[in-house]
This record gives C-alpha cells, structure tokens and sequence, in this order.
C-alpha cells in the first residue's frame, strides 16, 4: 500500500493563513502550508520562530487565531478538544525529541497503546504492534523497558508508535535532537523511508540541515513567517530514504518495507 | 556542614520564592499538612498528660495509712442522676495538727462541708429532699481538689469518734476508689488508685494516640514528597550543572525544615486556638482545667521537633531518587521485585502477636509496643502486596488504563503503597474497633432498686428503719432483701436490703437523700450506680472510637490525595506528551483511578482483618471482643466514607491532571 487514500494531487493537510500570538508576541504571521500524501516536509527556523507553534497548529494541538487547517478537505482548527485528541490518536503519528515512551511499559505494550486506545483486544494489539520491530530494526527488544533502549532505539519504538494506528500525517518534532549525528541520520532516514512507504505524509521540525535534507521540501520560518519553500533536487531525498530504511531494516530488493498486514481489518483506529 | 551552608540556604529561599503558583500550592499544602499534625499530635499528647493530670490531683483521695496519723480519712459514693458525688469523710485526730485537704485553706471543723463548684450548684438546684449530702456548704473546694471542673466532690468535717469516720468500709472491686475504709493519714498527698477508670482512660489516650500518629506521620511524609517531586527536575538539572549530592540532600533538607517549621508554627498556633474548645469537650465525666491541656514548653518544643525532623527526613527519603544520578528519575531499566521477606517479616509479627496476647492478656503499654509493630508489618507487606497484584492486573488488562495501572503497580510498588497506606493504616483502625468494643449494661441488680449490705442477722432492723425512713419522706417503694451483687458487704454473711423505687430518678434519688446512713459508711445504690464507670467509659469509648476513625479516615484521605497530586507532577511529562498524541484524559484518569482503588480494595480488606485480628486477644476491663450490629455498621460506614473520600481525593487531582497536560508543546518545563 502505497497511498493513503487520498488522491496524491489533492493535499492531506493544508494550513492557509495561519496567525498565533501569546500575549503580545506573535508566533505565527500568516503561514501558508500544503502537503501532499507521501510528502515529507521539513520546518526549519532559529529558536523561537514559530516553527513549534506552526506543528502544533497543523496537529490541532493547538488552534490558530485566524486562518484554516484542513485534513483531508475537512477543517479541524474549529473542531473541540475531544474531536481533535481522536483526530490525533487515529489520524496523526507523533514523533518527539525524547520522554513520550512511558517508562513503565515494555517497548510492544508502548506501541500497541494506541491500539489498545482506539478498542482493539490487548493480545491483538500487542501482535500487531510487534509487526514493526522487525522493519524498524527492533527484533529482540520488544520486552525491554524504554529504560534498557538507547537514544536510537527508544526513537525507533516511538516511530512505530506513531505509525501502528496507520495515520495520514506524521508530526515530528527534533526528532533526531536528543541523538548523535549517526544515530540521528539512521533515525530521520527510516522515520522519512517508512512514512513515504505508508503513503503518509511527514511534517519535521528541526534545527538540523542534515536533517532538513531528507525531506521532500524545506520550509524556513522567520518571526512566524515562511522566508523560503525550498524543494530537494531531483526527488534525491526520496531514493536516499527509501534505499536507507530498506537496508537498515535488512529489506534490500523490496522498494518498501511490508506494512503490516490486517490493519484494514480494525475501524476503530483508522478512518 | 558545607550541604547547609549559606549558598544552600539562598538558593533555596530563591528556588521557593520562584516557584510560581503550583510551587505555591505544593509548599501551601507541605506547610498545611505540618501544621495539621502538629495540632492534632499536640492535642493527643495534651489528652495523655490531662488524662495524668487529673489521675494525680485526686491521689489524696486514696489516702496512704501512716504510723503518725493526724487525721482520719474515708472515702465514699453516692449518685445524683446518675453521676456519682465523691464524699471525703475527714476528722483531725486529738491533739494533732492535721493540714488543710487539697483545694482547702483550713481543715474543715466537724459538722463543716466544702463542696466543689459543680456541686453548690447542684444543690442549690435541687430541693433538700432530693440532696445527694445532707447539710449546708460551708465553702467551695479549689480545683487542686479535683479532677475536672463538673466533677461533684464534697468534704465533711467529722469528730473522730464520728460514725463516719469508724464504721468500716469494703472496697468495691468494680469501681475502684469510689470507697476507702476510714484510713489514719499523716497528710493527704495519697497515692494512685490501681485499675481506676483514670487507668483505662489512659489506655484509651494511648491507643488513640498512637492509631492518630501513624496516619499523621503518613500525611506529613505524603506533603513532604509533593515538594520533592513537584522540584525533581529542577533538582536534577543542578546535579546536572554540578551540584554535589550533598549540596542538593542539603537544600531539600533546607526547604523541607523551613516548610516543616512554619507549617509547625502555625499548628502550634491552631492547637492554641483549639485548646479552650478542646476544654470544653467531656471526657471521663465531664469537661477539662485547660491547664490541663497545656502540653508544657519542653513538650511542646519535642512535638514541633519531631514534626520538622519527620518532614525533613520524609523530604530526603523522596529525593533518594533524584541525588542517586543527575539524569533524574526516568531511566528505570527493570521493575524492582519485592522481597518476600515482607511477607515472613508479617507473619512472623502476627504470629509473635497472637503469641504473646495469649500469654499477657491485659498488660497495656506491652500490647501498644506490638499495636506499633503490627502497623510496621502491614508497611512491610503492603508493598509486595501492590507487587503482586500488578502482575495479576497486568497479565489480565484488557484496557489500556488497566494495562498502564498495572505496569504502574509493577514498575513502583512502594510508591503505589503511599498512596493507599494511610487507607490501609484506617482499615486496620476500623478492623480493630468493629471487634473491639466496651459494653456499658449493667449486669447487677435491677435500674430502680436502692441496695445496702447488711450483716444476715441485721436486716429486720435496717428492713424496719428502712421502712419508715421512706415513709416519712413520703416516697412509695418496696422494701426487701435480696442477694444479688449490688452494694459490698462485710464477709460472705451479707444481705442485700433493698428498696424498689418506682416513678424515675428524682423518686430515686429522694430515696437515696432519705436513706443516707441507713448502714454507716454506706451510701445506698443501684446495679447502674455499682457499674457507671463501666457505662461511662462505654460512651467515651464509642466516641473516641468515631473520633479516632474520623480523624485516622481524614488524613488517610488527604494524603491520598496529596500523594495523587505528586504523582500527577512526578508524571506530568509522560501525561502531557500522551494527552498530546490523542490518549483521552479520561484513559489518563482511569488508570489514576485503578492504580488506587485496586490495591486499596486489597489492602484495606486483608488490614480490616489484621485489625480484627489484632483486636480478638485483648481484653481490657469491661471490653469485650465479638461482632455486633454497632461494629458492622462501623466498618460499612468506614468504607463507605473511605470509598467516596479516595474518589473525592482522586477528583481533585483532576484539574492539576488536567492544567498540566494542557501544555501545548512537548517541553513542559
């Protein structure tokens, strides 16, 4: 499965006209966002230029001031609270700096939450949630602790997390931040490889070029402004992606790794 | 120290002035907590020392046989509605200078009565048919004299040869002091009465005491915590920058004594503020001297003492975690197996307890050193109790609040039981009192007839004087004999005359006025009068019971709560980033719920029947250990009360639940 069932030319996720302030500082000046499925999107800017702000919005952690956020052609910025927790529990993936495994559950257990979440039988979730060990490069570790993880493998568990419900947009935030420039790299290249292999679409935040590269396109935020849409030559960041996932997963000869299978089979976590 | 030296102390002041509003808020609820167990530990100890206050001012009242009398002593009792009035019969011997009674200026001359204050006005209310002591009072009895203001106390002035002070008297063993055979003292100083009702009053105070301070102690080191674990990260972050473990155990220790001491301060200052309310309550018959609660300034400095070392140590135990490495708490790697050592430790305490009550039935204070022990074995179990029903409740889960609740349980089964310790303590409180109860009936003779002991071959002549006495007071009875066990006799040849008064207690008590020296040394009474400590000490114990269960259920409450609280603040950053990623606050909230209410259902069930276990060996005087109605309804309405008050704990967590997963973004901090 390659596409997430919206048509590639018409964008998942599109925010337009996008205005935040807190008290008197303004995080966001009107910012125009689009993304297609299978996208990947890096937001890059200094510190305190609104890229945070931005992710939150487009992830309805956050509702914006003025301007619109679309999922799928749907507005979800006027959604209340409980609608937008589903939207993000069933829809969205997240990925974080470090901290979002909790620490007193195994590795599969952290990944099969959302599962579980959403009404799937513990056992059931527990089996699919370890599907994505083995692409991830997990094998063996399903029982451990996030605490008995290092850095890269506790991001890995957290990209499985993100992924197991089968979501159409992935929201990174510094994912690679808490991480060696190696792990990093090894982190970033599946979390990019994997989401385009599901046909989901990918928004990373980060201060990191080598990060930003990965990506399909780069968005520079400047006083809560997009100061450049730049797009990566030659679909370079796609090969590179996928030939990088495949051959760290140990998938060498199949262009994507197998989406687990069966996930058609549950209503409850994927609209 | 270089942990508490001046740096130490400024940070701190600097760190706890910048805590913002929930800093406030824990620091508000550490200094609260502190403040509360202060008052209420300075208000147990102030009920043991009044309880030995009052046991010692009526010491002379049991007058020690001297080799060089002055004078002569005898004590007796009678009842006015039911409450007895203490009349010391006293007679200076020829030629002697005896010293003035206590509460005296001067030794009463014959034919002269000095009253206590509660006593004049009785009379003064009261028709003189109806006069418990006949005669006018010749002045009123100072408090030295007395053990609590309402107490009615008269003292009579005899010649020596007075029959009062002669005719023999035996001892009553049911109330013990209420009658002393005319004694030749050298001076009125007296000594204890042995297995008084001030005795059994003490007991009382101590058990109270010590089933209020334990849940006390877990309030105090439950607010402490909240500080620690509302700072851990802060803290980490200054092992982070180079703080020595010494540096940090010093600050925390540092906040903790400045918290600990104010809280202490203004608990001392409650305690103040109660104390005249606290007077007022009647205890053993009637209300308090506040001198008497007034624990003293060495008291009151080892109490404050205590309470600032408690949440110092409480304080440092919490922070054990944070100093153990600067990365902070979150890098458990394995769940901690709890030793089953906890469980040989509880049933080797058990046993010892079942062992040694059935040894030594009644020794009081030997049975308080293993009350304490057993409430340590349930500390010791309670762990790996929580342990053990993790991994039931996480091999089981079907729900992830249920699947997170139960990894919680395994992953920190000690923290897990702070949280449902101080429950646990007032299951065991409860357990203990639903058994454990004092009947107040009487099981002598009959509530409207009058006895005296009579010598057999005595009793057509008191029968007769008897008789007539009361027909000339024009009171209706029937006059008889009788062999129950009401009033004491001399040797086993004794009578009971009786006489059956109907028409309530002023008829009664008409009776009694009428009937005053019928038998010397004797004062007339019912089987009620001959068991009214017995029935006095039954109704101050059911209060005390509700009392120590309330106070035992409230702060057990609070600290849940409390600890709820820090463990939603130890938490926050998992809880936010999991609200953040769409795990409804209710998912959240459940697995609070579960993480409690399981174990608590556990735990306070197998602590009710340790507590009723503990309770079935002991037999003070006029207790009694069986299951009755009162007791079961006492344990339905403790778990009723303990049921709502977890949820209500629980419920208030909620918006601090709520506030701290509204964070927008993933750094909280």
């Amino acid at each position: 499965m390659t596409s997430s069932g919206t048509s590639a030319a018409s964008p998942v996720l599109v925010g337009s006209g996008l205005m935040k302030s807190f008290g008197l500082t303004r995080a966001l000046a009107g910012v125009e966002v689009s993304l297609s499925a299978g996208e990947s999107l890096a937001v890059m800017g200094p510190s305190g230029s609104g890229k945070s702000t931005l992710l939150h919005c487009l992830a309805g952690i956050e509702r914006p001031d003025e301007g619109q956020v679309l999922l799928a052609g749907e507005r979800i910025d006027q959604m209340g609270e409980p609608e937008r927790s589903e939207l993000r529990r069933t829809r969205f993936g997240f990925v974080f700096q470090s901290g979002q495994l909790l620490p007193e559950l195994p590795a599969d257990e952290n990944v099969a939450l959302p599962l579980m979440l959403g009404g799937m039988p513990r056992r059931q979730a527990v089996r699919k949630a370890r599907e994505w060990f083995a692409p991830l490069g997990l094998e063996g570790k399903e029982d451990r602790r996030p605490g008995r993880l290092s850095g890269g493998q506790a991001q890995r568990v957290a990209i499985a997390r993100a992924l197991v419900c089968g979501p159409q947009v992935i929201f990174a935030d510094e994912p690679t931040g808490a991480l060696d420039q190696t792990t990093g790299m090894e982190v970033i290249s599946l979390l990019v490889g994997i989401t385009r292999s599901q046909g989901a679409a990918l928004v990373v935040v980060t201060h990191d070029e080598n990060v930003a590269r990965w990506c399909d396109r780069t968005v520079r935020v400047r006083d809560g402004r997009p100061s450049e849409d730049h797009r990566t030559p030659d679909g370079a960041a796609v090969t590179h992606a996928v030939a990088y996932a495949a051959e760290a997963a140990g998938l060498a000869g199949r262009s994507t790794p197998a989406r687990p299978a069966g996930d058609e089979g549950h209503a409850g976590y994927r609209r | 120290m270089r942990a508490l030296d001046r740096t130490t102390w400024t940070l701190t002041w600097r760190l706890a002035r910048a805590g913002g509003r929930s800093g406030l808020l824990a620091t508000g609820l550490a200094v609260a907590a502190a403040a509360i167990s202060t008052a209420l530990l300075l208000l147990c100890v102030a009920a043991n020392l009044g309880f030995q206050q009052r046991a010692d001012r009526i010491d002379w009242r049991n007058p020690l046989k001297s080799a060089s009398p002055v004078a002569v002593e005898a004590v007796g009792t009678t009842f006015s509605g039911g409450t007895p009035v203490t009349v010391v019969d006293v007679a200076r011997l020829p030629g002697r200078k005896a010293p003035a009674p206590p509460g005296m200026p001067r030794f009463p001359e014959p034919g002269q009565m000095w009253v206590s204050p509660a006593l004049a006005d009785l009379l003064h209310r009261l028709p003189a048919d109806r006069h418990p002591v006949p005669g006018k009072p010749a002045g009123t009895l100072g408090r030295a004299a007395l053990a609590h203001p309402g107490e009615l106390v008269a003292v009579v002035g005899h010649k020596p040869d007075a029959a009062a002070v002669t005719a023999p008297r035996v001892d009553d063993p049911r109330r013990p002091g209420d009658t002393v055979t005319p004694t030749r003292v050298a001076d009125f100083t007296g000594r204890p009465v042995t297995n008084g009702i001030g005795d059994q009053y003490l007991s009382l105070a101590k058990i109270a005491t010590i089933l209020v301070v334990v849940p006390l102690l877990v309030l105090g080191a439950s607010s402490a915590r909240l500080s620690v674990s509302r700072r851990d990260q802060r803290l980490a972050a200054l092992r982070l920058i180079g703080a020595t473990p010494g540096r940090i155990a010093g600050m925390t220790a540092a906040e903790a004594a400045l918290t600990g001491a104010a809280g202490a301060a203004l608990g001392t200052v409650g305690y103040g503020l109660l104390l005249p309310a606290a007077a007022k309550v009647p205890v053993a018959g009637g209300s308090w001297y506040a001198a008497d609660l007034w624990v003293g300034l060495p008291v009151l400095l080892a109490v404050l003492a205590g309470v600032v070392g408690m949440v110092v140590v409480s304080a440092l135990l919490g922070l054990r975690q944070v100093v153990v490495g600067p990365l902070g708490v979150a890098r458990r790697s394995k769940p901690p197996r709890m030793s089953f050592l906890r469980v040989l430790v509880f049933v080797a305490v058990i046993g010892g307890y079942a062992w040694i009550t059935d040894q030594n039935k009644s020794e009081v204070n030997g049975i308080l050193v293993l009350f304490a022990v057993v409430f340590l074995a349930l500390s010791a179990i309670g762990p790996w109790v929580v342990g053990v029903l993790g991994r039931i409740i996480c091999a089981s889960a079907q729900k992830p609040a249920t699947l997170l609740a139960g990894r919680r349980l395994l992953d920190d089964p000690k923290s897990a039981w702070r949280t449902v310790s101080g429950l646990t303590l007032a299951g065991f409180v409860a357990g203990f009192f639903a058994l454990f109860s004092v009947s107040g009936t009487s099981p002598w003779g009959h509530p409207d007839t009058l006895a005296v002991a009579v010598p057999k071959g005595g009793t057509a002549v008191v029968r007769q004087e008897a008789q007539q006495r009361l027909q000339d007071a024009g009171i209706t009875a029937t006059v008889g004999t009788s062999t129950d066990w009401v009033a004491m006799g001399v040797g086993k040849d004794t009578v009971q005359v009786t006489a059956t008064v109907p028409g309530g207690a002023e008829n009664l008590d008409r009776a009694r006025t009428a009937l005053v020296s019928l038998v010397p040394g004797q004062y007339p009474i019912t089987g009620t009068d001959a068991n009214w400590s017995g029935k006095l000490f039954a109704e101050d114990f059911s209060t005390a019971t509700l009392v120590v269960l309330g106070v035992t259920f409230i702060t057990a409450i609070a600290s849940a709560g409390i600890t709820a609280a820090s463990s939603v603040l130890s938490h926050r950053r998992t809880y936010g980033l999991l609200r953040l990623t769409g795990t409804p606050l209710r998912t959240l909230d459940a697995a609070r719920l579960e993480e409690t209410l399981v174990p608590v259902a556990v735990l306070a069930g197998g602590a009710v029947l340790t507590g009723v276990f503990t309770a079935a060996p002991l037999t003070l005087d006029g207790g009694s250990s069986s299951f009755d109605a009162g007791g079961v309804a006492l344990l339905a309405a403790s778990f009723g009360l303990g049921l709502v008050g977890l949820l209500a704990a629980s419920a208030l967590s909620r918006p601090l639940l709520r506030s701290v997963t509204a964070q927008p973004g993933p750094h909280p901090e």
